[in-house]
């Protein structure tokens, strides 16, 4: 297991949860990426994921789908995000997961992927188009190739059936990425009122830590599933929040200036 | 340098949902792994209820107007010189395309299911208006997803969809075609999954699709090897069909596999070129990878990010196919090559004229390719041609061609 990952679940949080941020490689560039990086770990954030942009998200709403492409019209790979982590390795310890769908990585080769990727300093993947109970194989696989370096992040929907949760339940390393609602990422809709129940039942079940993640946005959110979760994932707005910065046009300076209000309220989040 | 491949996801072993060899499974997001397993329980109790089997039977019958005729093409034989052609006329189905059969199968499944509502996507407009057609038969609201560009080259189509009560919906993100659909539709499934049955349209997809997909397409063979046992007093010696996710080639195909003697051949999109982006060709010039929820081969850059197609046929412009047909290509059981827009062209107005049939654009990839294999066979064989669909939906696109073509003379 990710000792990064781990110290960060075992040490209590700084305000009524944990806050996991995700932000898409190479958008709308690599050295924004890294800025953004670093500013989220320096501003409270307690896991970092970062998205690898695919060209067909099924599983994301427009919000993220648009930072894909963002990052793709950039020419982000598989390889500059592994770089982009390498780089924000050297200045900071905030564990890192890579989201990312299936195809560009083993489009990079597997064994060559967990090899580059656990050496850049990542943490581990969420692997949103591979469910757990088939992704056996390939988790295997990691372990031979580099050991407990690279954890995998499971997912569980509100219609996961008992033996998914079954499955999930084995695990003892990360945490689960419990979705909050059926859907995809970002949208407006509110979360629906049986989510804590929902996240409540797992905890019966599961040995690892629990973060909830899609349409978080808001603090009374935030505050009231701290009650039965260990962490939050704040995504699309956080992506979305970036996106209209970058649509200003705006000169470093202003930018950077800007950039702080966004990690103030991603913080303000968790108080 | 050949690189053996590697199928990371299923070379150890480890179980994985609905493989064909290495290729399929089921890679979707969690929130849809349970729906998949319940359709694959459904559609498994589908198989041994007698009374589902005599409907599906009975509507292929009275609905369709199966069986679809077996129909010897001579004049186009004649023109070409060597073997015999005939032509499976799935063209002749109600609502012109093989693309009924699945629908109206998947439609009694969702019926069954107790679901309220039915997604789909289309490319051509084709499986569209079978499962608009099938929804209407069985009083479910459907809604289907269209890319933009297909929205525009099919618009006949998507005025049928609307005169059969369904609701189209454009999609104008990506490349605004068949995958951006599938894309879409998926979306709407994950969001909308307790009540949503999703009528995919072809032998692709997620685990059960790709089989389920078949069993519904393979009454086209059945009947085929029936009609030419009849007819022939022996097997064909080839069968053509296009590709697009592969169903109607499967259909044809499945009944066939164990017969070694019988060469099968799928027809893909060659589009203008050979180069990425100029063609829908997946199996011919693709690499294994994951796409809509399957591992079978894809369109790709060296990123692995899917390729945007072109093909002038709507239905084969997809940078996926499906799984099944993957590993018939690796065990060498069939083959695949493709017809370029201009050959495919080419072969719609030569059966126009010599047959007095108007192929689909898909479908006269297939015939294409069989007025190139029937000049260098005897008099003795036989090749059939799965005419998978009619092309009036086609006629704008052919009429730009015809003018164009005046225009160069
Ligand atoms: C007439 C016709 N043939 C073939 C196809 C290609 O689909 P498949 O490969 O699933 O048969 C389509 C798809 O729209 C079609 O409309």
């Amino acid at each position: 297991m990710s000792e990064r990952l781990k110290a960060v679940f075992k040490s209590e949080p700084t305000g009524v949860t944990r806050l996991v941020s995700y932000i898409m490689a190479g958008d709308p560039s690599v050295e924004a990426s890294l800025r953004r990086l670093k500013g989220l770990a320096d501003h409270g954030v307690d896991v970092l994921e970062l998205g690898v942009p695919f060209s067909d998200p099924m599983a994301d709403g427009v919000v993220i789908q648009a930072a894909a492409e963002r990052a793709l019209n950039a020419q982000m790979t598989v390889k500059k995000t592994l770089e982009l982590v390498r780089e924000f390795r050297r200045t900071h310890d905030t564990p890192l997961l890579l989201m990312s769908y299936l195809n560009p990585l083993l489009r990079y080769g597997w064994d060559q992927l967990a090899e580059d990727a656990a050496d850049a300093g990542v943490d581990g993947f969420i692997l949103p188009d591979l469910p757990w109970r088939e992704g056996q194989g390939l988790r295997m696989r990691t372990k031979k190739r580099v050991g407990n370096k690279l954890d995998f992040i499971p997912m569980i929907a509100q219609t996961s059936r008992e033996q998914d949760v079954q499955a999930v339940s084995q695990v003892t390393e990360g945490f689960a990425y419990v979705i909050s609602r059926n859907g995809i990422t970002g949208g407006e809709v509110e979360l629906p009122a049986s989510v804590n129940k929902f996240i409540e039942s797992l905890g019966n079940s599961l040995q690892i830590p629990r973060c909830v993640g899609f349409g978080i946005q808001k603090p009374e959110q935030v505050r009231a599933l701290a009650k039965v979760c260990d962490g939050v994932v704040v995504g699309s707005a956080l992506v979305k929040a970036f996106a209209k910065l970058d649509q200003k046009g705006l000169e470093e300076q202003d930018l950077i200036e800007q950039e702080k209000e966004v990690f103030s309220w991603l913080a303000s989040l968790k108080n | 340098m050949v690189k053996e491949k590697t199928h990371v996801l299923s070379d150890d072993g480890y179980e994985t949902s609905g493989h064909f060899g290495p290729y399929g499974g089921a890679y979707v997001p969690e929130t849809l792994v349970p729906a998949l397993r319940e359709l694959e329980a459904a559609y498994m109790e589908s198989c041994q209820d007698e009374s589902f089997q005599q409907e599906f039977k009975e509507l292929l019958q009275r609905y369709v107007g199966r069986p679809s005729l077996f129909y010897e093409a001579k004049r186009l034989a004649e023109q070409l010189g060597g073997g015999r052609i005939y032509l499976k006329r799935e063209d002749l189905n109600h609502t012109g395309a093989h693309k009924i059969n699945n629908t109206l199968g998947q439609v009694l499944l969702a019926k069954r299911m107790g679901k309220k509502r039915v997604i789909a996507e289309t490319g051509a407009g084709q499986h569209g208006v079978a499962t608009a057609t099938a929804c209407a038969l069985f009083a479910l609201p459907c809604v289907v997803y269209m890319g933009e560009e297909d929205v525009r080259r099919q618009n006949l189509n998507v005025l049928r969809m609307r005169l059969l009560g369904a609701e189209v919906r454009t999609v104008t993100h990506g490349s605004c075609t068949l995958k951006d659909a599938i894309n879409e539709a998926l979306r709407d499934w994950v969001t909308n999954v307790e009540e949503t049955f999703y009528c995919f349209g072809t032998a692709a997809g997620p685990h059960p699709y790709p089989t389920i997909v078949r069993d519904f397409q393979t009454v086209i063979g059945q009947e085929t090897r029936e009609q030419a046992l009849k007819e022939l007093g022996k097997l064909p010696d080839a069968i053509i069909a296009c590709i697009g996710g592969g169903s109607n080639a499967i259909g044809i195909f499945h009944p066939f596999i164990d017969d070694k003697e019988v060469r099968l051949i799928g027809v893909e999109a060659g589009g203008t070129g050979n180069k990425t982006g100029e063609n829908a060709a997946t199996l011919c010039l693709g690499e294994p990878g994951v796409l809509h929820g399957a591992y079978s081969y894809l369109l790709q850059d060296d990123d692995g990010q899917i390729v945007v197609t072109t093909s002038v046929s709507a239905g084969l412009d997809y940078p996926g196919v499906g799984p099944e047909h993957s590993n018939l290509k690796e065990t060498g059981r069939a083959d695949y090559v493709s017809i370029s827009d201009q050959e495919a062209l080419d072969a719609c107005t030569l059966l126009c004229q010599t047959e007095g049939i108007l192929p689909a654009l898909e479908s006269a990839h297939a015939v294409a390719y069989a007025a190139k294999l029937a000049p260098g066979l005897s008099k003795d064989q036989v090749i059939v041609v799965n005419l998978s669909g009619r092309g009036d939906k086609d006629v704008e696109t052919l009429a730009q061609y015809l003018e164009g073509g005046a225009n160069h003379e």
